[in-house]
């Protein structure tokens, strides 16, 4: 059973990354402006000949028929090669080795905030039936999700550095500097994740069995600790890790605000130059990690769930709240 | 439903129209921007640059001397133009293929189902910057863009609603009268797949909101010179700290959008029954009545609750305020020796729209030390909130007032209003309870030997860890299962019906309770298990001299276990005392009603039942009057007017002397009994208890 389960998902993840490559690979055929003429036009320094554009071409692979070129492109970028930058005309692919590091500590530190300030205050809201503090709560963390990252990002400079100066207004020196981004990361998602645990929690403290549990004289806190939590466990961890997966694309904005030398500056690099393989490469390490995130989560939720082993591992999943608007993706 | 019911319905979906105003104010803003707008948006005036706001500029000038205000206006129709392109692109591509895929079946339907599921999962961010990466930024980029991450969850919905309605036989009947696919998807699939989907838009405004202004604010949205909020703060940026008149309206104004459609998105997701925020903006009901147990239930929900149910539900105020927590010499039926739990005037209201609705009402019971006492009733008839009230296991929303004593004399605690610390020295001590659904009952996480431990402790008579489970498996062994340690082991669902009834007994015995209250022990079970059950439950009386109160609508249950009945409908007391008596020689047409449902082995084959007319379910203030009324074959014309009273009542002169004296009264609560007349021994024409 278990085995069966594993080897599930592990085809359903390969195939949803190889969606992602398809789908990442097939950004070249909405292009509009041909690769070749641009890279051709870095090397030149100027507008390239036709001689010139037709000999990139050639070096580039760009005359073979779409799928081979789909696949001779994803062989390359399973091995790290993501081919040269149309902008700079260097390989791509130690750059982004060289980034997912800064991208990955600013994940981490966010992550912790959020689900630090998401799981308490969900609790909280959770436990709280009404009053003051559970409308304040539930107000914040809507509020938290619905603040734009970059006003965010305004707003904690003018009050933390410009006003406090408790911290610099950018760059990456230490840990003073992480602050901000990290809050800004992180405040949005511990808001989204905050609403779900709330919402989950308080279903798995309406069942009987807390009732039962009241009935044979158990504590408020043993009754959310040993009946509440684990009952409600699944679907936070699965949104969780959809949180994290969230993060990973929220560093598309605040490494851009914060000058951070990560793998989202470089996309909207990418991006504000098209320059389409190194596009093309942070897309896939970025949507790949946004997606692995998220199917961890669903692998472990099926581990603590024995119920979900039988069921897809893709697709629609136990009832959760619908998503708040986050412009990133739905939670599945 | 009641006016009151109306009143409320109406309020919360003014309070959901509240919470769209502020999108209903963005799409108005945005098409009006031209006539609102005091300025040109796009006439730089240099020598006004960076103006404070003004009279002339009322939220100042940027750093081109552009109007602000005029700049944020015309934002809203930027911002707007995007969502609302978005919206029709991705609604009519999205239900046009979940209309399909849901029609056809198959292996379409699969393959759709798949992709759906995986753009549904892809991050929007990421398709929106790689599409615009690669086509540039512009207005028709932004659409194409954002409609490539939008449409999914319009086809998700789409195919979800049409694949519920595709093997209907309304289609069916369609097809036979040889209507095509394209009339059956364009007629009668499209609009109800197209209606959840228009919700659902609504709540998608304020993340098209975002996505635009994000991407602007990267520069890879709405271009330069057009005025977008998210590029208006991307421009101001320089002049953060200097002019904040740049760095704030912007901002508000991208999430006043977005927090009001979030909200939107809650409320319409979850419907109305969660508080909202705005439940404690704009309250609907009084402050004091938040906290439970405090004011007494009078029910607004009903507008035709009459004047003697208000009267007596003052009453039972009262009489709760009369009696603090603590104890207090109660009434002579209520001292009189061996009364372990003596209820009265119990209420129990819930939050209903409007106010808040009875299901109990002012019901009187007692339970003697080591009689088995039974509440009968049907479905609906307050049986359960009666008895589980006084122990607070009811829903937390629940309202009690009245009084419930456990214990007589001086040490007598009034459960009614008793904080969760004094809960936990009854519960699980003093009194044990078996819930209906054992499956539903019991964690399902956790091993039935997980369950019994906590009781163990909670009842302070756990130690180590092994000593604790030496007691669990002697519980259940005392309920009579066969394999102990085995069954602390498992879990709920790997036992059967009857087991885990069992282990709820064991569960409630575990704190050598006075009192178990058992709520339908028996009704989920196959006949044979409940005889068994009937028979655990009589022994462990005898054994342990435990009360108990059985829940029950089976009238075999109650003759063959209980000393006392207590008969409800509509959520108050129709009649009381010894089974005996009560079933030989019911007062109540409806007790009469229940004795003629219930099969008899003396009846001659072939005849029929006399079943009672008229459907249950009213609540105890629904009905002006006694709520049996309408199904009453003896109705008379009193009792239209209030509800009659339960009174004493001593069933024919001819009755053995015994009954007279009986520690447990008839009591019966009917105009048309003419025998109910208050020749009770002790008080004569008083109502007893007060």
């Amino acid at each position: 059973m278990a085995s069966g389960y594993l080897t599930r998902w592990t085809l359903d993840t390969v195939g949803v990354l190889l969606a992602l490559s398809v789908g990442t690979f097939a950004l070249v055929l909405l292009a509009r402006g041909d690769p070749a003429a641009m890279l051709a036009a870095t090397r030149a320094g100027r507008p390239a000949t036709p001689e010139q554009i037709e000999a990139v071409r050639v070096e580039l692979g760009l005359d073979a028929p779409a799928p081979v070129r789909y696949l001779r492109w994803l062989a390359d970028a399973v091995t790290g090669d993501f081919g040269l930058s149309l902008r700079t005309n260097t390989p791509i692919g130690p750059e982004i080795v060289e980034r997912i590091g800064v991208t990955a500590g600013l994940v981490a530190g966010a992550a912790v905030i959020a689900l630090v300030l998401g799981v308490g205050v969900g609790i909280a809201g959770a436990v709280l039936r009404r009053g003051l503090l559970r409308g304040a709560l539930r107000v914040a963390a809507l509020l938290a999700t619905s603040v734009p990252a970059f006003w965010l990002s305004y707003l904690l400079v003018l009050l933390l550095a410009l006003r406090l100066r408790l911290v610099p207004t950018s760059g990456m020196a230490g840990p003073a500097t992480w602050v901000m981004p990290m809050l800004v990361l992180g405040l949005p998602a511990a808001g989204a994740l905050s609403r779900v645990v709330a919402v989950t929690l308080r279903e798995a403290l309406d069942r009987p069995y807390v009732l039962a549990a009241q009935a044979r004289g158990s504590s408020p806190l043993s009754i959310v600790v040993r009946d509440g939590l684990p009952n409600a466990a699944g679907p936070i961890l699965s949104v969780a890790g959809f949180t994290i997966g969230t993060l990973l694309v929220g560093t598309v904005v605040v490494e851009q605000i914060f000058g951070w030398p990560g793998l989202g500056a470089y996309f909207v690099r990418a991006a504000s130059a098209r320059d389409i393989p190194a596009l093309q490469a942070a897309a896939l390490v970025l949507g790949g990690g946004f997606i692995l995130a998220n199917r961890l989560a669903d692998g472990l939720q099926a581990l603590i769930d024995p119920r979900l082993r039988r069921t897809s591992t893709i697709g629609p999943r136990p009832p959760r709240p619908r998503r708040t608007a986050s412009f990133r993706t739905e939670p599945t | 439903m009641t006016a009151g019911g109306r009143w409320r319905g109406r309020s919360a979906s003014r309070r959901t129209v509240l919470v769209a105003l502020p999108l209903a104010g963005f799409a108005l803003v945005g098409l009006l921007a031209p006539l609102l707008a005091p300025a040109d948006p796009a006439a730089t005036d240099l020598a006004a640059s960076l103006s404070p706001p003004s009279a002339e500029h009322p939220l100042g000038t940027d750093q081109l001397g552009r109007d602000q205000l005029s700049r944020i206006l015309y934002g809203a129709r930027i911002s707007l133009t995007v969502t609302a392109a978005v919206l029709a692109v991705s609604l009519t591509v999205g239900v046009l293929i979940g209309t399909v895929a849901g029609y056809l079946g198959g292996w379409v339907d699969r393959v759709v189902a798949r992709v759906i599921d995986m753009a549904v999962s892809l991050p929007g961010m990421l398709v929106a910057l790689a599409v615009i990466g690669v086509r540039g930024p512009g207005v028709q980029n932004l659409v194409i863009a954002m409609s490539l991450w939008a449409w999914a969850p319009y086809a998700r919905i789409a195919r979800a609603r049409v694949a519920g309605l595709r093997d209907s036989p309304h289609l069916d009947a369609l097809r036979l009268l040889g209507a095509g696919p394209g009339r059956i998807i364009g007629r009668h699939l499209l609009p109800p797949a197209v209606a959840p989907c228009l919700v659902y838009a609504s709540t998608d405004v304020g993340a098209i909101v975002l996505g635009v202004a994000t991407l602007s604010f990267l520069g890879l949205g709405i271009p330069p010179p057009q005025a977008e909020w998210g590029q208006m703060l991307i421009e101001g940026r320089p002049y953060l700290a200097s002019a904040w008149w740049l760095a704030y309206p912007p901002g508000i104004a991208i999430t006043v959008v977005v927090f009001a459609s979030n909200l939107l998105g809650e409320r319409l997701a979850i419907g109305d029954e969660r508080p909202s925020i705005l439940r404690w903006v704009l309250p609907t009901r009084p402050r004091f009545l938040r906290s439970r147990n405090v004011r007494p239930p009078v029910t607004s929900a009903s507008a035709s609750a009459s004047a003697s149910a208000s009267a007596s539900a003052s009453a039972s105020a009262r009489a709760a305020e009369r009696q603090p927590v603590g104890p207090r010499s109660a009434g002579p039926s209520a001292a009189s020796a061996g009364t372990l739990l003596c209820v009265r005037d119990l209420s129990v209201a819930y939050p209903h729209v409007g106010g808040y609705r009875r299901v109990v009402a002012d019901v009187r019971y007692e339970v003697r030390r080591g009689r088995i006492l039974a509440l009968v009733g049907e479905t609906g008839s307050g049986k359960t909130s009666a008895a589980l009230a006084p122990f607070g296991l009811l829903d937390p929303d629940a309202v009690v007032t009245g009084s419930a004593l456990l214990g007589a004399g001086g040490e007598a605690r009034q459960l009614v209003g008793a904080g969760p610390h004094e809960r936990r020295l009854v519960n699980g001590r003093r009194v044990g309870v078996v819930f209906q659904d054992s499956l539903a009952a019991l964690n399902p996480l956790r091993t039935i030997g997980a369950h019994v431990d906590e009781a163990v402790r909670n009842a302070g008579r756990g130690g180590r860890r092994d000593a604790t489970r030496r007691v669990t498996e002697e519980l259940l062994r005392l309920t009579g299962l066969p394999d102990p340690i085995g069954t602390a082991r498992a879990y709920a669902h790997q036992l059967s019906g009857g087991m885990r009834q069992r282990v709820q007994i064991a569960i409630a015995l575990a704190g050598e309770p006075e009192l178990l209250v058992a709520d339908e022990p028996t009704s989920a079970l196959d006949v044979t298990v409940q005889a068994q059950l009937l028979d655990l439950l009589a022994r462990l009386r005898d054994e342990l001299g435990m009360a108990m109160i059985i829940i029950s609508h089976d009238l075999a249950v109650v003759t063959r276990l209980a000393d006392e009945v207590v008969v409800m409908y509509a959520g108050r007391t129709v009649e009381a005392g010894p089974v005996a008596t009560v079933i030989r020689s019911p007062a109540h047409p409806y007790t009469r009603g229940l004795l003629d449902a219930v099969p008899h082995p003396s009846a001659v084959p072939g005849t029929r039942f006399r079943t009672m007319p008229g459907r249950s379910g009213a609540g105890p203030d629904d009905v002006g009057g006694c709520a049996f009324r309408p199904r009453c074959p003896i109705a008379i014309a009193p009792c239209a007017d209030h509800p009659p009273e339960l009174l004493t009542w001593a069933p024919d002169p001819g009755a053995p002397a015994s009954e007279l004296v009986a520690p447990v009264l008839r009591r019966v609560a009917c105009f048309a009994q003419p025998a109910a007349t208050t020749r009770a021994p002790g008080g004569v024409g008083e109502r007893d208890g007060d």
